[in-house]
């Protein structure tokens, strides 16, 4: 049986959580590592593991516990991410009003949201990696449509470090392509735009505007914002042959919103 | 688990009769989609039309009605005539002063102009039913460049990813996508029969996924991006390439 570790899965309305219930349909064996305890609960199929991924040992030592249990990787999903709700201490917290770009930020958040956006693909990957390729798999990492726009000033609910650990977790799905392409692990990434989880739904509620962090949603050309079900479907193909010949790309999902 | 939203929907595949158009046939097929299939080369499978013609695409329009999916793969770096439907590829690398005006305007009619007048005919239905999937094919060649198939080819895909990204934008408040595929090094039966075919060993051994890619390997994304997966998916072009190039 197929083994998949998804990361940033526990949250209830994330994609995450649904690419954790997808990728049990498809059959695999689904770790998910999280810091959201609350929600292991509702994923009782699933194999569940407590992980702060800024913290390079605690993803380790999940990923050794992921190995030991079911003996192999397949299939990397690096969900977690975004601009609060991602320590421990504010997990649950509503989202911080006002815009933080990289020039009014503090180095703390600087520092939070790079951990939590970049360096957690960073130490995923690396300590899945030597798994993966012993019979080839695939990784896939969700980036945003910030890394391609940036965050425009005025809006809330994101951040400027976010927009570039983003583009930096693009350009660390092209090196992973690089170096595990020849062992058969493909590496790739989606860009979401405005899509309605649960943390859009905080923002929209605490903001009390129609608008997502990355503008109106009267701009998206789709004229609607995105589903978690359609964005973790699209995660999940990347997973399976059907993307048999892409590698170090990454997949737009913004419903025109931003044409690379 | 099969891809969610193929079920039951209409397809119309240009460029079917063979490669990677014959594969798309198969593969939506296998999903139970209703296929139509096109090609100015004819085979037992397809309506065969001129899509450089647009009488003969409102023909093939009076004949497939309103398709959900609408896939245009005709084209080539060489333009098939109804005289030669299915021509050879060249030996060698095709360079500027190769190209005389007769074929720049071929070239650019057999990708660019069969992918506008067939997305002019068909677009307005999904329109009206406020359902559709356009994926179009553009090329590696229009991404990083070629050094063989020839500017008029490498402009006239780079024009598909224009149309591409414009009609997203117009067609989107209908709830119709539009996307394009890039494909890389794809071993078709006409490419391997080509020098082209003998890509050289050094050149799969620079690729990240190490192989050249097969007309299964782009008929699975097309798959994807007309289930739902892809339905948030607009005015994007995706790179099929084994990791050759990135996109931008």
């Amino acid at each position: 049986m197929k083994v998949a570790i998804v990361t940033g899965a526990a949250k209830p309305d994330s994609i995450g959580h649904e690419v954790a219930l997808r990728l049990l349909k498809e059959g695999m064996q689904v770790v998910v590592a999280d810091l959201y305890e609350e929600g292991f609960a509702a994923l009782k199929q699933c194999v569940c593991m407590r992980c702060d991924v800024a913290d390079s040992s605690s993803v380790e030592d999940m990923v050794r516990n992921a190995v030991h249990r079911f003996g192999r990787i397949d299939v990397l999903v690096n969900c977690v991410g975004g601009s609060w709700g991602i320590t421990r201490k504010d997990l649950l917290s509503s989202p911080p009003l006002g815009f933080r770009g990289l020039t009014n930020c503090s180095l703390d958040d600087w520092r939070t949201i790079v951990a939590a956006n970049l360096d957690s693909v960073f130490y995923a990957a690396r300590a899945a990696a030597p798994h993966l390729r012993k019979q080839g798999g695939a990784i896939v990492n969700v980036a945003s449509i910030a890394a391609r726009k940036g965050i425009p000033p005025g809006s809330e609910g994101s951040s400027g470090p976010y927009a570039v650990a983003k583009a930096g977790v693009m350009g660390l799905t092209r090196q992973l392509a690089l170096e595990l392409g020849e062992f058969g692990v493909r590496v790739n990434c989606v860009a979401p735009g405005v899509i309605a989880s649960g943390r859009l739904k905080r923002v929209m509620a605490l903001t009390g505007k129609e608008r997502g962090p990355e503008g109106p949603m009267s701009s998206i050309p789709l004229k609607r914002v995105g589903t978690v079900d359609e964005c973790a479907a699209l995660i999940v193909a990347l997973c399976t042959d059907d993307t048999s010949y892409m590698t170090g790309v990454t997949v737009d999902a913004n419903g025109a919103s931003y044409a690379a | 688990m099969p891809l969610e939203g193929l079920k039951g929907r209409k397809a119309l595949v240009t460029g079917a009769a063979s490669g990677i158009g014959a594969s798309i046939v198969e593969r939506l097929k296998r999903e139970d989609v209703q296929v139509f299939a096109t090609d100015i080369h004819a085979t037992h499978e397809v309506i065969v039309a001129d899509l450089t013609d647009a009488d003969d695409v409102e023909k093939l329009s009076a004949r497939v009605g309103a398709p959900d999916f609408l896939i245009n793969v005709a084209g080539g770096p060489v333009a098939p005539t109804r005289q030669q439907t299915l021509p050879d590829l060249p030996s060698k690398a095709l360079l500027l002063e190769d190209l005389d005006e007769k074929q720049w305007a071929s070239v650019i009619a057999a990708n660019l102009t069969t992918a506008f007048l067939v997305c002019r005919e068909f677009a307005p239905r999904m329109k009206a039913r406020k359902f559709g999937r356009i994926v179009n094919f553009a090329s590696i060649a229009a991404r990083r460049g070629s050094d063989r198939v020839g500017v008029h080819y490498a402009a006239a895909k780079g024009g598909i990813i224009g149309l591409t990204k414009t009609l997203a934008l117009e067609l989107g408040p209908h709830n119709v996508t539009v996307n394009a595929i890039a494909p890389g090094f794809i071993k078709t039966p006409r490419i391997e029969a080509a020098d082209w075919g003998n890509a050289s060993a050094a050149f799969l051994e620079s690729l990240p996924l190490r192989r050249a890619g097969t007309p299964d390997d782009i008929a699975g994304v097309v798959a994807m991006l007309c289930s739902d997966a892809g339905g948030y998916v607009s005015g994007a072009t995706l790179d099929v390439n084994g990791g050759w190039y990135f996109g931008p």
